[in-house]
C-alpha cells in the first residue's frame, strides 16, 4: 500500500515536469501567477477578519469554540504541509542557476561599472576594469545565451526587460565574482537592461540594450 | 515568583512613556520622508537625485530602528511590570544611546548627505559616493552605537528572565517537553521574547562584525573585503532585525488579547515546538535575499526557500489560529485595541504570504528588487507591526471601557488601515509591472510604459499616504488626550 502511495506521489509530483505544465497555460506568467494567488490569499484573510468581527457577538463556551477552531486547524495544518511539500518539489526544479539550464550556444561577457554596462561577445580574459565592451549588443533569438556577469566597482543587478516593460530575468553583478545567467530570447526585438541594485547617484540612469534578431 | 512593587511599576511606566513619545514624534516624520519620495517618483516635486537617496536612507534606517525600539520597549515594559525585575537605569541608558545613534544618523544623512541606503551594501559606501567620507564614518559609528545599545538591552532582559524562570532552557519552554507537569507556567510573552531576542543577539553580533570591517575600510581605504561575505552579514543582520520586530509585537498580542476576550492563551507543548521552530526559521530565512547572487552556494539557496516556506507553519497554524480561537464567538467588544490586534494579524498574514511568493527562487527572478519587495515589507510592517504598536499605545492610554467607546480612535484606525492597504496596492501593482525599486524617478528608463506606470502609481500612492497620515493624526489625538488626562492602568491588573 505504502509503495503504491509513494509511487503515485513520485510519479505525479516529483516526475512531473513543471516547465511542461506551465506551457499548458501560456498566459500564466510568473507575475500573473503571483498576482492571482496573492489576491486570493488577501481576499481569504479579509473574509476571515469580517467573519470574526460580525460573528463575535454570538456567545459560545470557550471550550466548544476552541474545539471547533482547533479541529479546523488540524485540517489546515495537513493541507498547508502538503501544499508546501508539493510547491517545493515543483519550484525547486525551476531554478535560474547554471546547472538547471541547457547547453549554452553563445557566451557574452557583461561588466557593470558606475554607471554603465559593458557587453561583448565571448568570454573575456581581461580584468573587469580593462574590459572594453559596449552598452548595446545584438544576439540571436531562440538560442541559449550565457551571460558571464561581473562588476568592476560596486554591486549592480543585470535586469533584462522586454519591449513591453516586463522583467524577464536578472542576476547580480558583483565585484570579484562571475554570476552565470543563461537565457533564451524567444521574441525578436529590443530588450532593455536596467540596473536593479542601488549603486549610487545615477543608478536609475544605468541602462543598456540588447537587440534580438 | 517575583513581586513587582508599585514604585517599580511607576518607574517602568515613565520609561515606556519616554519611548512612546519618541515613537509618536519620529514615526510621522519618517512617513513624510516616504511621501516626499513617492511625490518625487510621481514627478510632482523635484528633490534632486542626491536628496532622494538621502531621504531613502534615513527613511529605511529610521523606520527599522524606531519600530524595533518601540517593540523592544513595549516588551520591556510588560516583562518589567509582570515577570522580572528590570533595571530602569539600564533602560534609560539604552534609550539615550539609541538617541545618540539616531542623532548621528540624522547628522550624517541630512547634513552629510550620506545616501548609501539602509543596507550600506559593500563596497557602495566607499566607492563613487556623492557624500563626504566623514558622513560614512559617522554613519558607521552611529550604527555601532545603536547595535551596542540594543545588545545591552536584550542581554539585560533575557538574563533577568533566565534568573527568574530558572535557566535559559526554561525560557524556551523545554520543561514542557521534559516533564508532564511543569512547576511553574511559562507566560507566552516570555517564550516569545526569548525566541525573538536571542536571534537578535546573533544578528547584532553579525552587524558588529560587518560594521567593524567597514570601520577598518574607512580608515584604511586600500583594504578589500569579500563582497559576498559582507552581503551575507548585512542581510542576516537587516532581515533578522525586521523579522524579530514583528515577533516582539506578537509577544504582547499573546499577553494582552486574552484580557479582552476573557479566554486564557497559555503555553503548551504545541506552542513550545512552534516557537522553537520559529527560532531556527528566523536565522535561516535571510538567505532569500541572496537568490540573485548565483555564486552563493546552492544549499544556502535551498535553505532560504525552505526556511521561508516552513516559517508559515508556526505563524499561521499556531499564532494566527490562536488569534482566531481567541476571538471566535467570544462576545468580545470591538474596541480599538482588539481591533488593532486583529487587523495587524491580517496585515501580517497578507504581507507574509506575498513574502513567501517572493521567497520562491523561480519567482524571485522577476520580482527581486521590483516594487513587489517594498510592497510585502510595507504590508508586514505598516499593516502589521504598526497596528500592533498602536494597539499597545491604546492599551497604555485607554482603560478597557474607554477603548470600547472611543469612536474617534476606531474611525482613525479604519481610515488608517484602508489607506495603508490602498497605498500598498500601488507597490504590488508596480511589482507586477516590473517597476524597479530604489529609483529616484523613472525618467531615465527608456521603456515608456515602465516610466509612465511607475510615475502614475507613485502619484496615486502619495494620495493614500496623505490619507493614512490623517488616520494616524486622529488616533494620535485620541492617545495624547487620554494620556494627558489619566493615569496609566497598572500592568497585570
Amino acid at each position: 500500500m505504502s509503495f503504491i502511495i509513494k509511487t503515485l506521489i513520485f510519479e505525479s509530483v516529483f516526475q512531473a515536469n513543471p516547465i511542461v505544465m506551465i506551457q499548458f497555460i501560456p498566459l500564466l506568467t510568473i507575475q500573473t501567477f503571483a498576482a492571482v494567488i496573492s489576491f486570493i490569499a488577501g481576499a481569504l484573510v479579509t473574509l476571515v477578519v469580517f467573519f470574526l468581527i460580525f460573528t463575535s457577538s454570538k456567545e459560545e463556551d470557550k471550550t466548544s469554540a476552541k474545539h471547533k477552531v482547533y479541529k479546523m486547524r488540524g485540517r489546515y495544518f495537513f493541507g498547508l504541509v502538503l501544499s508546501i511539500v508539493i510547491v517545493l518539489l515543483l519550484t525547486l526544479r525551476l531554478l535560474p542557476y547554471e546547472k538547471f539550464q541547457g547547453t549554452p550556444e553563445e557566451t557574452v561577457t557583461v561588466v557593470a561599472m558606475q554607471w554603465m554596462w559593458k557587453m561583448g561577445p565571448g568570454l573575456s580574459d581581461k580584468k573587469p576594469a580593462e574590459f572594453g565592451g559596449a552598452g548595446e549588443i545584438t544576439l540571436p533569438a531562440n538560442k541559449m545565451i550565457r551571460f558571464v556577469v561581473t562588476s568592476s566597482d560596486v554591486n549592480h543587478s543585470f535586469g533584462i526587460y522586454n519591449s513591453k516593460g516586463v522583467l524577464v530575468t536578472q542576476t547580480q553583478a558583483m565585484p570579484q565574482y562571475n554570476n552565470i545567467l543563461e537565457h533564451v530570447f524567444d521574441e525578436k526585438g529590443e530588450y532593455h537592461i536596467l540596473c536593479l541594485e542601488y549603486c549610487g547617484l545615477p543608478h536609475g540612469l544605468m541602462v543598456g540594450k540588447i537587440n534580438i534578431n | 515568583m517575583i513581586e513587582i512593587s508599585a514604585t517599580e511599576i511607576k518607574k517602568q511606566k515613565k520609561l515606556v512613556l519616554t519611548w512612546s513619545i519618541t515613537f509618536l514624534t519620529v514615526f510621522p516624520l519618517l512617513i513624510i520622508l516616504g511621501l516626499l519620495m513617492r511625490l518625487n517618483q510621481g514627478e510632482k516635486i523635484s528633490l534632486g537625485m542626491d536628496n532622494f537617496y538621502v531621504l531613502m536612507t534615513l527613511h529605511g534606517l529610521g523606520m527599522a530602528g524606531i519600530l524595533y525600539s518601540i517593540a523592544f520597549a513595549a516588551l520591556w515594559y510588560l516583562i518589567g511590570t509582570r515577570y522580572a525585575k528590570l533595571n530602569t537605569g539600564t533602560g534609560y541608558f539604552v534609550f539615550f544611546m539609541v538617541l545618540a545613534g539616531v542623532a548621528g544618523l540624522v547628522i550624517a544623512t541630512l547634513i552629510g548627505k550620506f545616501g548609501a541606503g539602509w543596507y550600506l551594501l559593500y563596497p557602495l559606501p566607499f566607492k563613487g559616493t556623492f557624500w563626504p567620507t566623514w558622513a560614512t564614518g559617522l554613519s558607521i559609528i552611529s550604527l555601532i552605537i545603536l547595535g551596542i545599545a540594543w545588545l545591552i538591552g536584550i542581554i539585560h532582559l533575557v538574563y533577568a528572565l533566565a534568573k527568574e524562570f530558572g535557566g535559559f532552557s526554561n525560557l524556551l519552554g523545554w520543561q514542557y517537553i521534559r516533564k508532564k507537569e511543569v512547576d511553574r507556567e511559562l507566560p507566552p510573552i516570555v517564550l516569545i521574547t526569548t525566541v525573538s531576542l536571542v536571534p537578535g543577539v546573533i544578528a547584532f553580533i553579525a552587524g558588529a562584525v560587518f560594521l567593524v570591517m567597514f570601520l577598518l575600510q574607512h580608515f584604511e581605504p586600500t583594504l578589500a573585503f569579500d563582497p559576498l561575505l559582507l552581503k551575507n552579514l548585512i542581510f542576516f543582520f537587516g532581515h533578522t532585525l525586521v523579522n524579530i520586530t514583528l515577533y516582539c509585537c506578537i509577544g504582547w498580542v499573546y499577553a494582552l488579547l486574552p484580557e479582552f476576550t476573557g479566554r486564557p492563551w497559555k503555553v503548551d507543548k504545541v506552542v513550545v515546538y512552534s516557537w522553537n521552530a520559529t527560532f531556527f526559521f528566523i536565522l535561516f530565512a535571510y538567505f532569500h535575499h541572496l537568490y540573485m547572487d548565483f555564486v552563493q552556494p546552492l544549499p544556502f539557496q535551498y535553505a532560504g526557500q525552505i526556511a521561508s516556506y516552513l516559517s508559515a507553519i508556526p505563524a499561521t497554524a499556531i499564532t494566527m489560529f490562536g488569534v482566531i480561537a481567541q476571538l471566535y464567538h467570544s462576545k468580545v467588544k470591538w474596541g480599538v485595541i482588539p481591533l488593532s490586534f486583529l487587523l495587524g494579524t491580517a496585515g501580517w498574514a497578507i504581507g507574509g504570504f506575498s513574502a513567501v511568493v517572493d521567497s520562491t527562487i523561480a519567482a524571485n527572478k522577476v520580482l527581486h528588487n521590483t516594487l513587489w519587495v517594498p510592497a510585502h515589507f510595507h504590508t508586514y510592517m505598516l499593516g502589521g507591526v504598526v497596528l500592533f504598536i498602536l494597539g499597545f499605545l491604546f492599551y497604555l492610554s485607554h482603560s478597557k471601557e474607554e477603548q470600547e467607546k472611543d469612536k474617534m480612535a476606531k474611525f482613525g484606525l479604519w481610515l488608517f488601515v484602508i489607506a495603508v492597504h490602498s497605498f500598498i496596492a500601488t507597490f504590488y501593482r508596480g511589482g507586477l509591472r516590473s517597476i524597479p525599486r530604489r529609483y529616484s524617478d523613472y525618467g531615465g528608463i527608456r521603456i515608456e510604459y515602465t516610466h509612465s506606470t511607475g510615475a502614475l502609481l507613485a502619484q496615486i500612492a502619495s494620495v493614500f499616504i496623505g490619507l493614512l497620515l490623517v488616520g494616524l493624526i486622529i488616533m494620535y489625538v485620541s492617545i495624547i488626550v487620554k494620556l494627558s488626562k489619566r493615569k496609566i492602568p497598572s500592568a497585570g491588573a
